[in-house]
């Protein structure tokens, strides 16, 4: 058949790329407005502006701060530390994005591709909307800063550096894009995710060891900690931070050809970037089929043995099961496994620190309580965000035969399991990096933990029902709770730990140290009955709350 | 009189001024196959998360075995079974874990969760993926694991909504398997179902939905006597040969309930 016979009107006009770039617009947009009609989408709202104002401030504050030492530099004929400004900026854009994924929501542009859009269009789409992220903006703020501290200093260099930084920030954002499109790639499977999952995880540990390393070699004489730095500035230079700063160090220097030199390298870089995403997004366009269905192994058919669920004394089956449910799900998301070991990584951290700078050579008799108050804070994601994990699998809470009480009760003992052996960690680690925690530390902490924990659990319980979030295992951005509970469980951890600390200073205030057993057993006590109260309300809560729950998490 | 197995009065339900359901009497006695239809927002979807306990309704009363629902929540639960739209599966356990997981909420013991789970998982040939994680189930095996989920328990009345939709010839055969074994155990069975054919095969009553109001109910011969009965006092209706007319097939029944024929007859300005 023709296609005049099917379109009698005539073939459609070639759909425009700017045209379509505007719908995009006008679809987030849209999706924008829309979502301020529900009360969650307007304490969003809120979160998000609180969120904005904080990073314009960080943008503004930075900015000022690194266009003075800019500033300093150029007038101090120092031009080639610029370097130690724009290294920060490059680390700040390239790795804020993957760590502070709370505050990041990608476009989800592969479903832009059922449209008739262009390879152009798509690109642009990519690169345009995923661009618009804080880094982004709070970076740019500091590069403006520096190109107009530079400008200030040497009003001759700032046409050059000026068009360096632009550079170096398209540089930046391909980069950033580029390492976004292929962990996206990575992220489509699930085997791949969980190895990714692992190895940003180790990334994200390993810049925990910057401390230490700087505190080790500050203890250097001075020639080695020169030698140190020359070995450093050596090795940066081949990059794109180090590139920036030698181009205008050297026009600075009125060397121009090979500040030439290293800008052409530094647009070299961009243009493997380009490359490299043009490679990925091409391939994204054109369908690549990424299925793991289609990539499955069959097995030889074979009965599986009767394998009974867990047993626990005690507890009713639908809490034991909920409970193992809950466990074997942890114990297949390799990134949350992995989040059992920080505390005891930190005290690690703390104690390769070196005796003089380690914060608990003070006191040491904190790093037991301040351990286990780290562990508690590395709950959120799953306390606060009780249903996230279990997408539509919600549904079934409320077409079985079980009270939502019970399904709690089975989620809270699973994290609190998880919590307590977190715990046990830290008390060991303590135990053989420091020195044993002293009975009444110990006691005291436990006592902590007693008032802590239970309202922390209520508290996610109820963060959980009103304000759920789909965990989303593939994309980058939503794996994590709503913003407004992040806010929240920051809030109530404030208030705990305060408390806590209240207690601790009217020990030290009466002179007995004891005294802070029963300070905040009572209080424990009052806790443990308030998550009791709460406990028992959960199921009107649930049923009052169930459309909300089965329509944001079966998305 | 005998009490039917679900039975609703005045149900409705509405989302602001829509009006998704309105005053729906259900009535669907024991050991029915009962095919629930309607065009596509017509409220089913609706009408089965109302009836199995996803969604409140906004007013009237649902009764389940004899059961009000609002009150006996928990003890209806625990006689029906359920596979809802988005199948409520747990993605990160494999289909043995899942299955036994649904078991245990439904109160089984672990020795019988376990044993009914491998003879689910050998009947819906899901043997060959014992490690396999149901977020990397195909579709159809998905729907068959949802389906051995819905009945483990061995519920006596089971819903469900679109269980056929997007499952393939062999995986609907074996669903169809299962369900009039459940039928032929004496278990009532309310399904909703886009599929004309399968419903006409299956069921043998129905009801069908149209703008959130119950507009047909009862057996396929009842549906189809009422809609001949309708069609005999229009002049149009009669052959010009007089001869006895074609029985009148589910999809027929369906389209002359619903008004469906308007839409053939319309044209679109671009298409000719």
């Amino acid at each position: 058949m023709k296609q005049a016979e099917l379109n009698p009107a005539g073939p459609n006009p070639a759909p425009q790329a700017p045209r379509q770039m505007a719908a995009v617009a006008e679809l987030r947009w849209r999706i924008f407005v829309n979502s301020l009609h529900t009360f969650r989408g307007r304490l969003e709202l809120a979160s998000r502006i609180f969120v904005v104002i904080a990073f314009v401030a960080g943008g503004i504050g930075g900015a000022v701060g690194l266009g003075g030492a800019a500033w300093f530099l150029m007038l101090e004929e120092n031009a080639e530390w610029l370097g130690a400004l724009l290294w920060p900026v490059f680390l700040f854009w390239q790795l804020f994005p993957l760590m502070a994924t709370a505050f990041t929501k990608n476009l989800e542009s592969a479903s832009l591709l059922r449209f008739p859009l262009s390879y152009r269009s798509y690109f642009l789409i990519r690169l345009a909307y995923g661009s618009l992220d804080p880094a982004t903006t709070v970076a740019s703020l500091w590069l403006l800063g520096i190109t107009i501290g530079i400008g200030a200093a040497r009003p001759r260099l700032l046409p050059w550096a000026a068009v360096v930084l632009v550079t170096f920030a398209m540089v930046n954002i391909l980069l950033a894009r580029m390492a976004f499109a292929w962990l996206e790639r990575w992220l489509a499977q699930r085997r791949t995710r969980e190895i990714m999952g692992v190895l940003f995880f180790l990334c994200i540990l390993s810049l925990q060891l910057i401390s230490p390393l700087v505190a080790f070699y500050g203890h250097k004489s001075n020639p080695e900690t020169r030698l140190l730095g020359q070995e450093f500035s050596q090795v940066q230079r081949p990059l794109p931070p180090g590139l920036a700063a030698a181009a205008i160090a050297r026009a600075a220097q009125g060397q121009h050809w090979p500040g030439r030199f290293y800008f052409l390298l530094l647009g070299l870089y961009g243009i493997a970037f380009l490359w490299l995403l043009n490679f990925r997004l091409r391939a994204e366009y054109h369908g690549e089929n990424l299925s793991e269905s289609a990539r499955r192994k069959a097995s030889p058919a074979e009965l599986p043995a009767p394998h009974p669920g867990w047993n626990v004394p005690g507890l009713p089956g639908p809490v034991t099961a909920v409970f193992e449910k809950e466990l074997r799900y942890l114990s297949r998301s390799g990134p949350m496994l992995f989040t059992l070991v920080v505390p005891l990584f930190m005290l690690v951290v703390f104690r390769s620190s070196g005796h003089n700078q380690d914060l608990f050579a003070h006191a040491p008799e904190l790093t037991f309580p301040l351990g286990a108050a780290y562990s508690l804070l590395l709950l959120t994601n799953l306390s606060y965000n009780n249903f996230g994990a279990d997408g539509s699998g919600v549904q079934f809470f409320f077409a079985a035969p079980v009270r939502f009480r019970q399904i709690m009760t089975g989620k809270n003992l699973a994290h609190a399991a998880i919590f307590a052996l977190e715990v046990a960690l830290v008390w060991l680690g303590t135990s053989l990096l420091y020195r044993p925690p002293s009975i009444r530390v110990t006691l005291a902490t436990v006592a902590g933990i007693l008032f802590a924990l239970p309202i922390d659990l209520a508290a996610g319980n109820l963060f959980s029902i009103y304000s759920p979030t789909r965990v989303e295992a593939g994309v980058f951005g939503r794996q994590r709770a709503s913003l407004t509970t992040v806010l929240a469980s920051f809030g109530v951890r404030g208030a705990l730990f305060s408390g806590g600390a209240l207690m601790l200073w009217l020990s030290r205030h009466y002179g007995n140290s004891w005294i802070v057993v029963p300070l905040l057993l009572l209080p424990a006590v009052l806790a443990c009955a308030a998550y009791a109260l709460a406990l028992n309300h959960i199921d009107g809560m649930a049923l009052g709350h169930r459309e909300n729950l089965i329509s944001q998490l079966g998305r | 009189m005998v009490t039917p197995t679900i039975a609703t009065e005045n149900l409705t339900r509405r989302f602001g001024d829509l009006v998704a359901v309105e005053d729906v009497n259900l009535r669907v006695a024991s050991g029915q196959f009962f095919g629930f239809l309607g065009p596509n927002g017509a409220g089913k979807s609706t009408t089965i998360k109302m009836l199995t306990g996803l969604l409140a309704p906004t007013a009237g009363r649902i009764q389940i075995l004899g059961l009000d629902l609002v009150t006996n929540m928990v003890e209806v639960k625990r006689q029906i079974g359920v596979v809802p739209e988005g199948m409520a599966l747990f993605g990160r356990l494999t289909g043995s874990e899942y299955l036994n997981f649904v078991g245990r909420m439904y109160g089984l013991d672990r020795e019988t969760a376990a044993k009914r789970t491998s003879e689910l998982l050998e009947f819906m040939q899901l043997v060959d993926q014992p490690k396999t994680m149901v977020t990397d189930y195909s579709h159809g095996m998905q729907k068959k694991l949802a389906l051995a989920a819905a009945v483990i328990h061995g519920p006596k009345v089971l819903f469900l909504d679109e269980p056929f939709e997007g499952v393939d010839a062999i995986a609907a055969g074996t669903l169809k398997a299962m369900l009039q074994r459940m039928i032929a155990r004496g278990a009532t069975i309310f399904l909703t179902s886009h599929v004309l054919e399968i419903v006409e095969r299956l069921c043998s009553h129905v009801g069908i939905i149209h703008r959130g109001r119950l507009v047909a109910q009862g057996s396929l011969e009842e549906l189809r006597a009422g809609v001949e009965a309708r069609a005999a006092v229009l002049p149009e209706a009669a052959t010009s040969d007089g001869s006895p007319r074609e029985k009148l097939t589910l999809e027929q029944i369906f389209l002359r309930i619903v008004g469906g024929s308007r839409a053939a007859s319309q044209e679109l300005s671009w298409l000719g």
